[in-house]
């Protein structure tokens, strides 16, 4: 119970945090609205952790219910990563052209 | 055969001056790519430039991109300009000026399409030890593992090309592994390709181990990225 007390009080630090990042503008109101979603999804997730658990024992797992969202936020993170990397490989070849663009003309 | 050397130049100023002049006896034409140095070698460069308008041309990245693109921006320069041959130079004044008329021979009188200067055949070349006996028969190993090269020194950066072959092997990564980049397409458009020895003089130890991961990164990234 003081564990989960504990991390729903760390997400609602990030929640504020992230309503001064968009109250400061430095991202966008897709952005604020996917992180919120996000945050409110991993305190439900903290909230139901028992009935979670039970889930996973029903499904066959042998781990907790905790464990199985640690791994589901793993490949998700790796999954991110993966993104963007692309989106920066992308944007270092549109530099390149660009810029080999402007120094051939001059 | 109008002859063009591209050399990419970063923070080269002690000698990119002595490269040049040496250089210039051998080819028609010389591409210098500055490639947004922070010490005067744009400067001194462009100073050549001035007294040999008529041979050297100096291009200038405004920002630091590497060795790999500033060889496509000097290889464009080059092709829109009527090279027919093009070689590739270091200017940090580790490769000898006087072994070009070796490397293009076989382009002319042979019907080669890439010639490489390899560091390994007759000529001796002071290699430090480690890089000679652990990181070079390393990379050899993995550019024959994964893109089939069977180069004797698949590294090396002295090489030239007919205008065909710069106009098929378009340079895609930036980087340092852009050596293995032009040979995996040379091997993949079935190019005729042939070593020639070549005597590098270290002045500095050039690529390090840990560079040789960064390679092996940029082109597992390229190879699944595309």
């Amino acid at each position: 119970m003081i564990q989960q007390i504990i991390a729903l009080l760390i997400l609602v630090f990030f929640v504020l945090k992230l309503t001064v990042q968009w109250r400061k503008k430095t991202i966008n109101i897709n952005e604020f609205i996917f992180w919120l979603i996000f945050w409110l999804v991993a305190s439900l997730l903290i909230i139901f952790i028992k009935p979670i658990d039970q889930l996973v024992i029903n499904m066959g797992f042998s781990s907790s219910g905790i464990n199985l969202i640690f791994y589901v936020a793993v490949l998700f993170l790796f999954y991110l990563i993966f993104k963007m990397r692309l989106k920066m490989v992308k944007m270092e070849k549109d530099i390149t052209d660009l810029r080999r663009e402007l120094t051939l003309k001059k | 055969m109008k002859i063009f050397c591209v050399i990419p130049a970063w923070n080269e100023s002690h000698n990119i001056i002595e490269t040049i002049q040496k250089v210039l006896n051998y080819v028609d034409f010389l591409v210098i790519v500055d490639d947004c140095s922070s010490d005067d070698t744009l400067i001194k460069a462009q100073e050549l430039e001035s007294a040999h308008s008529e041979k050297i041309k100096v291009l200038h990245h405004p920002i630091n991109l590497d060795q790999g693109a500033a060889l496509q921006t000097g290889h464009e320069y080059a092709i829109n300009h009527g090279a027919e041959i093009i070689i590739d130079f270091d200017a940090d004044g580790q490769f000898l000026a006087e072994e070009i008329p070796d490397i293009i021979e076989p382009l002319i009188k042979e019907d080669y399409d890439l010639v490489l200067g390899s560091r390994f055949l007759e000529k001796k070349s002071d290699i430090p030890k480690f890089k000679k006996n652990i990181i070079m028969p390393l990379a050899k190993i993995f550019n024959f593992v994964f893109f089939g090269i069977k180069t004797s020194d698949p590294q090396s950066g002295f090489r030239a090309m007919t205008v065909e072959t710069v106009k098929k092997i378009v340079i895609e990564n930036n980087h340092m592994a852009h050596c293995t980049e032009i040979l995996a397409k040379a091997y993949n458009y079935k190019l005729k390709i042939k070593e020639v020895p070549i005597t590098v003089i270290y002045k500095r130890y050039g690529q390090k181990f840990f560079g040789g991961f960064k390679i092996i990164k940029d082109l597992f990234f390229k190879k699944i990225i595309g």
